[in-house]
């Protein structure tokens, strides 16, 4: 007995004196600190503490089993950060004596200057507080046996892990509700320029909670790419131990660098740029780790009660949506179909739906590319889903983890996760530049090209990237990309005179004198024209909102009114470009003087549908509502009245498989002007059964075009647009008895500006009674 | 000791600061105003509609001074902020008791 006591303490003495020592030589080794290291200070601790154990155990008599050491958290996991305690548990079975052996234990861990998170407990007491407390639950998942009795710590660990899974059900939503708040109290390490590496939303602790999930056998969690980013994240914690010497997890900007030059990396941003990405795939792990995991909870719930089978519900051609998401269904075909991403990324955020991780990955793996330029269809649905509000960001985030991003807007690469270091700004680049699109949603109606008004904000800092100025750097990218996305020549110049200007407006406001015509005239002819000045004004807002409280007050708003009041006034009116005159072919047709339908091909998705018909006050309602009853959605229209014949041109778009067939158009335009087909009552009916966007889309805007046309008055109707759409607005016109002698009709992504000549019942312009009077008609049509 | 306060047009902020720094001025405190003089505001027509600016932005610059140095520090402030239009703006000062740093706890014009 006495020999195996001396024994036993000398092994205890010399352990406790050489530990230190080793641990410091283990931390001061030069190089990037890593996976390899937390393993080798675990495994070093783990002798240190077992020899630890084991004298005690002998000085106090228990070496006979009935005893043991766990390690729990990060230690349990086997990894030891530099500047993290050592969380132990004594386990004992009810003896007596426990508290003699564990003043043997812990005091020679406390001497030796380690930080020390200790529990005693018996095994019953254990098992109870991991029944009431979720951190000591998630600690016990992580457990270890390091010394002792290793019964004990097992039996422990897989009862508290069976006790786990029996209550999950009841236990989850307690779980996900520390996340969240969490996530509140600690900010996101994707977009905060002082991340808490741990704590944070996306930091590693996230981890923990998914491990805890998976553990419950509720739901998976993905596993590719996410085990090396926490990997990633833990490496930057340790440098950061490293540097400090204190066990702080958040990286203060004045320690980046030194973080950044321990772990080899070039600059602070780059150590940012790497966080953003590694937070990046924690985050969107959780995400999907939890919807996975609350559908499970809620669908077992049902089955039991009624044996349901999944239900698909139709969101547009090869899209569904199934339990709370966007999915695939089989019939799609990613690869014939390359637009496919787009369109079903746009009904997923309109419809507010998180898109299924299955769909993503299978859109990733078999996804064709897109024609360039794109076709009108695959660009209308991109502007769709830039204008969808809020829920565009996590549809672009899922998009943007499975590489699908980068497939369709390779500039996209260079602001990917780029920290900017920038007292106003609150988001990383790529972040900014959503928000800015989900700023500018809301304010579609203020200008008359809502598709170049959102793709100007997704790309306005995409120079943030490059070298120089990053206004003029973002110029070129922005017109690469709006070129290949199929804009015309002349939008694309748009596009690239909004990047680089866009911060034209709030600068000049604020450092020049408004007073002065210079400074008018210098913004005046940098803008060019008044269409263009309303779109950097809607630009500056967005951007402003987006950017940050300190960005933006009322104060600075009333200086850039001002001033685009001011440019506004010297650039006069916009223009309304009147529809072109008749071809050929339509003179032709306007000449035989009877009701004629003609379906040509468009592009590989559009047909075009010309009517002409004797004209009569409502015949636009009529052949509107008769392409809506036909399922012909109108991307663009162009109508003209000549020698008392309409000669209608439409561009539509079939929403089911099929062209549209001219015979079956006139019939039913001969059966609506006659009374047979009420086509009100017809499309009522469909808009009732239609899905209301999750973000409620702005009201509609209806305005007077100025000196536009000397014969007509001009009316631009701004609104979402919707099947009947313009039925709707032809018939309040028709009820007027205003007469329609030219339009111009477009869909810009989800979003109808149409243009009307109007003429009064005795020809000529409408007094200014009956403007306002149509233009409330027309706002009530189109709400 | 004196405060000077100066209202003056936002875009003579830039001139000031330097005018002031040169001067010698330690430090200064600016803040966001907006309201009116004796021109009351203006009334523009715009898009059809009719906008009455009655509060027009201006930026409020406050430095404390020892009492010797209040009319040049006037000076300068009038001299880099006009403009010679209207709307300019006024600079005035007020007799101040009491001054105190509050991190060293010292007073008067040591607290400048």
């Amino acid at each position: 007995m006495a020999s195996t006591l001396s024994d036993a303490a000398a092994r205890g003495f010399a352990g406790s004196g050489d530990y230190p020592s080793q641990r410091r030589d283990l931390l001061a080794r030069p190089g990037r600190p890593g996976l390899a290291t937390r393993r080798e200070l675990s495994a070093l601790t783990d002798a240190w503490v077992a020899d630890v154990f084991a004298a005690a155990c002998a000085t106090t008599g228990h070496e006979n089993g009935g005893v043991a050491l766990a390690a729990v958290g990060g230690y349990g996991r086997g990894e030891l950060s530099p500047g993290s305690d050592l969380d132990l548990i004594l386990l004992h079975a009810g003896k007596s004596t426990v508290a003699s052996l564990a003043d043997k234990v812990w005091y020679p861990i406390w001497d030796s200057g380690v930080k020390l998170d200790h529990a005693v407990r018996t095994f019953d007491e254990g098992r109870r507080l991991a029944g009431q407390d979720l951190a000591v639950l998630l600690g016990l998942l992580d457990s270890r046996h390091v010394a002792g009795d290793p019964g004990l710590v097992g039996r422990l660990r897989s009862t508290v892990l069976a006790d786990w899974r029996a209550a999950a059900r009841h236990r989850l939503p307690a779980l996900r509700e520390a996340w969240d708040d969490r996530g509140a109290r600690h900010g996101d390490l994707r977009h905060d320029l002082e991340p808490d590496l741990k704590e944070g939303r996306g930091g590693l602790r996230d981890l923990v909670s998914l491990r805890a999930v998976v553990a419950s056998w509720v739901a998976d969690r993905p596993h590719r790419d996410v085990d090396e980013a926490v990997r990633r994240l833990a490496d930057v914690r340790d440098a950061l131990h490293l540097v400090t010497g204190r066990a702080g997890n958040r990286l203060l900007l004045q320690e980046q660098d030194a973080v950044a030059a321990r772990l080899g990396r070039p600059d602070a941003d780059d150590l940012l740029r790497e966080v953003v990405g590694a937070a990046s795939a924690v985050s969107h792990a959780a995400d999907v780790t939890w919807r996975r995991a609350e559908q499970v909870l809620r669908s077992s719930r049902t089955t039991f009660l009624r044996g349901r089978r999944p239900v698909l519900r139709l969101l547009g051609p090869g899209l569904a949506e199934h339990d709370g998401e966007a999915v695939l269904t089989a019939q799609a075909d990613p690869t014939a179909d390359p637009a496919l991403v787009l369109r079903m990324a746009a009904r997923a955020a309109r419809a507010g739906l998180p898109l299924a991780p299955s769909s993503v990955d299978r859109l990733a793996a078999d996804v064709g590319a897109l024609p360039e330029p794109w076709p009108d269809a695959a660009r209308d649905a991109f502007v769709d889903l830039l204008g969808a509000g809020p829920p565009l960001v996590p549809v672009w985030e899922a998009l943007d983890q499975a590489g699908l991003v980068a497939g369709l807007l390779p500039e996209w690469a260079v602001v990917r996760h780029l920290p900017q270091r920038n007292a106003v700004h609150r988001f990383s680049v790529d972040r900014h530049l959503l928000e800015t699109a989900v700023q500018a949603a809301p304010l579609v109606r203020g200008v008359r090209r809502p598709d170049l008004l959102l793709v100007a904000a997704l790309l306005h800092d995409i120079g943030k990237g490059s070298a120089g100025d990053h206004s003029e750097a973002g110029v070129p990218l922005a017109v690469t990309a709006a070129t290949r996305m199929g804009f015309a020549a002349a939008d694309v110049r748009v596009i690239g005179a909004l990047v680089r200007h866009h911060l034209l407006l709030p600068d000049t406001a604020t450092r020049r004198d408004l007073d002065d015509p210079a400074t008018v005239a210098f913004v005046a002819t940098a803008v060019g024209d008044a269409d263009v000045l309303r779109l950097l004004h809607v630009l500056t807002l967005a951007d402003a909102r987006a950017t940050g409280p300190a960005a933006w007050s009322d104060w600075k708003a009333g200086l850039v009114d001002d001033l685009v009041r001011r440019v506004g006034l010297r650039l006069g009116g916009e223009s309304a470009s009147a529809p072109a005159g008749l071809t050929a072919a339509q003179r032709a047709l306007v000449d035989a003087r009877e009701p004629a339908v003609l379906v040509e091909p468009g592009d590989a998705v559009t047909w075009r549908v010309t009517v002409v018909a004797p004209d009569r006050v409502g015949l636009f309602a009529t052949i509107a509502g008769v392409l809506a009853h036909n399922r012909l959605s109108v991307r663009s229209a162009q109508v003209r009245t000549e020698d008392a014949m309409a000669c209608d041109v439409w561009t539509v778009v079939p929403e089911r498989d099929g062209e549209p067939r001219a015979d079956s158009l006139r019939r039913d335009l001969l059966r609506a002007q006659s009374g047979d087909l009420d086509l009100t009552r017809a499309l009522d009916g469909r808009d009732a059964a239609r899905r209301a966007p999750a973000v409620p889309p702005p009201p509609p805007r209806v305005e007077m075009v100025q000196r536009a046309s000397g014969t007509a008055s001009v009316l631009e109707v701004r609104a979402h647009d919707r099947p009947g759409l313009l039925y709707r607005l032809g018939r309040a016109l028709a009820l007027m008895g205003v007469d329609i002698r030219a339009a111009r009709v477009s869909t810009l992504g989800a979003e109808a500006v149409d243009v009307f000549y109007l003429l009064g019942p005795e020809g000529g312009r409408l007094d200014a009674a009956s403007v306002r009077e149509v233009t409330r008609l027309l706002t009530d049509a189109a709400g | 000791m004196k405060l000077v306060t100066a209202v003056i047009k936002p875009f003579k902020l830039d001139d000031v600061k330097s005018a002031l720094e040169s001067f010698g001025v330690n430090g200064i405190t600016v803040s966001e105003a907006s309201g009116y003089g004796r021109q009351r505001g203006h009334t523009e027509v715009y898009r059809g509609a009719e906008y009455t600016v009655d509060l027009v932005p201006k930026v409020r610059i406050e430095v404390l001074v020892d009492d010797a140095d209040a009319d040049d520090v006037i000076e300068v402030i009038v001299k880099s902020s006009q403009t010679g239009k209207i709307g300019d703006g006024k600079v005035w000062s007020t007799p101040i008791d009491t001054v105190v740093r509050v991190r060293t706890g010292e007073r008067g014009v040591d607290a400048l």
